[in-house]
């Protein structure tokens, strides 16, 4: 069974997320105060956190930059604002996805956990090679050289996309499809932010990216070894 | 020269500084002037008098001498004439010059003897007689008196010379009736006079530059605070308000700073209490926000979970949990255009351009708005130039506003299609959604981006719109500094143009898509 860490001060919506979760098949683990969570996470590490913003006794954005000194668990942020400098601020902070409250749909919020414990690229495996890295896919592994280099979920997955097809530019939209598991988002921010954070882990210089390069007013692409 | 005139249109002090000297000036013309004609004046009199004394001791000396010798031997004559002329031209250590000139007039007296009597006329100093005034020496021969004149003489041997002469007629024995004349020369007096003047002159121009200099020394104790006092507005219209006057007196000047200190304390503490009142309420609003949406999460989901079980119940539930599911869309559309507002209101609304392709984002938006309209299906028909449209923009306002102007159109469309142009121009892109619907009335054009306002209040709300849509739209085409326009028609439908430069930020050069639409009639 899939365990998720919901953590959420308000009671009746924590209670609430237990029973959609717990109704689409997933163990649920409530924990409604911030300086708690290490503490349940090291006891039983769940697959998923799903790590309200404002919480009493430590920030969120503290607790996600705790979670992930320790681990690459995926990190789904709630809340409820949704401007763009809280968003970009729980991103930084390590999240792989986040959702403004109130959320369209509870199957909106399944789907996206799904996405997130689901091996996006599960038609790959294998090694690829982007820039002078090596992604040994199977071994879900990524290194430069004898260098082993440590990536989230979602950063692997990322890399993954667009190693695997290297001539392609992807724009925003297609990586939010593809990576996100998004239909129609034109959150871009997403995309940007994510891409931030795997240069600052994976390039040699992340100001001239040699790994993920910008196709300025398109998106991103593979960048290829020797070459820019 | 030009600076100067603009130095004493601009400031204060050089334009007092200026006036003051240019009034004392002509006072101290006034008062030097008079001065001087009083003194010189004195001076002239005075010369006159004692020259004219001296004058009549001299004639007397020489009538007296002459009448003593009568009838004496012509030598003696001779010798007595002599001696008048030089103790008539003898001068003291401090007189000036003189002259003198003896002129015979009349018939002479009868010869004795074989010789003709002696004529001593003669003139001392080489005295260019010719230049006497011939109107004195009349009025002297014709005169017992002192007749005197101020004339101008020429010298043989030297410079032309004003000068006063004194006559009178004089009698000599043997000989007969003389003009006598005693020619004062006038250079000490005028020497006196052009010291005078000079002296005037030097006192008034050093009354002048003291006067000058007083004055600066006032102004500047008023103007000195007066420039402090624009130095610290100017500070404060730059946002600095922690600038004070310094008062050190109880004059005037220090109640003008005491009132600039009060009004800068008002000032401050209202801005303060403005800012504060501004932050509260953003503060609030943002709170709101957060208290709101928490348990409208808790809410949907409930009645996400209700509404998914609603086969199972009877109908009346299962109805009235359709109802709640979209009541809860609507509340929260609602929510989150309330907060839209409050932040172009608190004018912190931020521009986030991003670089995207306008016509995809266009037949996305169409898509989607296509299928949320449920019951009733209305073709909406794209027509664009070129197949994309790069522009840079925020995205997600973009969108907004063409969900918004979609959504509108469909509301007012009555089951006829709906058209979308796109015109790109060099500089700006236009998007016209154009409906054959209801239409707007003239006088409610006016209104239609207000908030909360529709267009007929009985009328039936099909797609259940917050009333803040359209203000919302051109808030946002606003703050790209594009522009949203409308047009309409009563029956005739309907024409939304919005209007956005290719670079967010950047000025719209004009309306590539004119709000009256090209397919009514432009005269009507």
């Amino acid at each position: 069974m899939t365990l998720v860490m919901v953590v959420d001060d308000d009671q009746d919506l924590a209670e609430m997320l237990g029973i959609v979760l717990t109704g689409a098949g997933i163990d649920v683990d409530l924990v409604s105060r911030g300086d708690e969570v290490l503490e349940v996470f090291r006891n039983n590490p769940p697959d998923l956190v799903l790590l309200d913003v404002m919480l009493p006794g430590l920030d969120g954005i503290e607790v996600c930059k705790l979670i992930r000194a320790e681990s690459m668990v995926p990190i789904v942020m709630l809340s409820a604002k949704g401007d763009t400098h809280d968003v970009v601020r729980g991103l930084e902070a390590g999240a792989d996805d986040y959702m403004v409250k109130p959320f369209r749909h509870p199957s909106e919020l399944i789907a996206r956990i799904r996405t997130r414990l689901r091996r996006t690229n599960a038609d790959v495996s294998g090694l690829l090679t982007i820039g002078d890295l090596s992604i040994d896919v199977t071994a879900h592994e990524i290194s430069r050289g004898a260098k082993k280099i440590a990536l989230t979920r979602l950063e692997f997955d990322l890399l993954v996309a667009l190693a695997k097809e290297p001539g392609r530019v992807f724009t925003r939209d297609a990586l939010l499809g593809e990576v996100w598991g998004y239909r129609h988002s034109t959150d871009t921010r997403l995309v940007n932010v994510h891409v931030q954070r795997l240069r600052s882990k994976v390039e040699h210089d992340p100001e001239r990216p040699e790994i993920v390069m910008t196709v300025r007013g398109v998106g991103y692409k593979a960048g290829v070894l020797g070459g820019s | 020269m030009n600076r100067i005139a603009i130095k004493v249109r601009t400031s204060l002090a050089s334009k007092v500084i200026v006036s003051t000297v240019l009034l004392s000036l002509g006072v101290v013309w006034l008062t030097g002037s008079a001065l001087y004609s009083q003194l010189s004046d004195g001076v002239k009199q005075v010369n006159l008098e004692t020259s004219l004394a001296e004058a009549r001791s001299s004639f007397f000396n020489a009538q007296y001498q002459f009448l003593l010798i009568n009838g004496a031997q012509t030598s003696i004559i001779s010798k007595a004439v002599q001696d008048v002329i030089i103790a008539s031209t003898a001068v003291s250590l401090n007189q000036d010059r003189k002259s003198i000139f003896v002129s015979r007039f009349g018939i002479p007296a009868k010869s004795i003897g074989k010789t003709p009597s002696p004529d001593y006329s003669t003139a001392t100093d080489g005295l260019d007689v010719s230049s006497f005034p011939t109107e004195l020496r009349k009025r002297v021969r014709s005169s017992d008196l002192v007749e005197y004149q101020y004339a101008k003489v020429r010298y043989q041997n030297r410079a032309d010379a004003n000068v006063l002469i004194a006559g009178r007629r004089i009698a000599i024995p043997d000989s007969g009736n003389y003009e006598m004349y005693l020619v004062y020369s006038l250079n000490n007096q005028s020497k006196t006079l052009s010291l005078i003047q000079s002296s005037l002159l030097i006192t008034g121009l050093a009354l002048l530059f003291l006067i000058g200099l007083i004055t600066w020394l006032v102004v500047r104790q008023v103007v000195r605070p007066v420039r402090e006092a624009a130095r610290i507005a100017q500070q404060f219209t730059q946002g600095d308000f922690s600038q004070r006057m310094k008062v050190e007196s109880t004059d005037e000047i220090a109640t003008l700073g005491n009132a600039f200190n009060d009004m800068a304390l008002s000032l401050e503490s209202q801005i303060s209490r403005l800012e504060n009142l501004s932050r509260v309420q953003q503060r609030f609003v943002s709170d709101v926000s957060h208290e709101l949406r928490t348990p409208l999460t808790t809410l949907r989901m409930a009645s996400e979970v209700i509404y998914s079980h609603r086969e199972s119940f009877d109908p009346t539930i299962s109805r009235s949990s359709e109802l709640l599911v979209a009541q809860l869309d609507r509340f929260e559309r609602l929510l989150e255009d309330l907060l839209e507002v409050s932040r172009f209101d608190a004018e912190v609304a931020v521009l986030e351009p991003v670089d995207f392709d306008l016509v995809n984002l266009i037949e996305r938006c169409i898509q989607d708005v296509r299928a949320n309209s449920h019951d009733h299906v209305i073709s909406i028909n794209i027509d664009h130039e070129t197949e994309h449209v790069m522009i840079k923009a925020d995205i997600r306002r973009v969108e907004r506003i063409m969900r918004n102007l979609l959504s509108n159109a469909l509301d007012h469309a009555e089951d006829k299609p709906v058209n979308v142009t796109i015109v790109s121009t060099e500089s700006e892109v236009a998007i016209g959604v154009r409906d054959y619907g209801t239409g707007i009335e003239a006088t409610a054009l006016s209104r239609v981006f207000d908030r909360f306002w529709r267009a007929d209040p009985s009328r039936a709300r099909v797609r259940g719109g917050t009333g803040l849509g359209l203000s919302i739209a051109l808030e946002d085409a606003r703050l790209h500094n594009g522009e949203l326009d409308a047009w309409g028609l009563p029956g005739e439908g309907a024409h939304f143009v919005l209007t956005l430069p290719k670079i967010a930020g950047e000025q719209i050069a004009g309306r590539p898509i004119r709000p009256q639409p090209f397919d009514y009639p432009q005269n009507v």
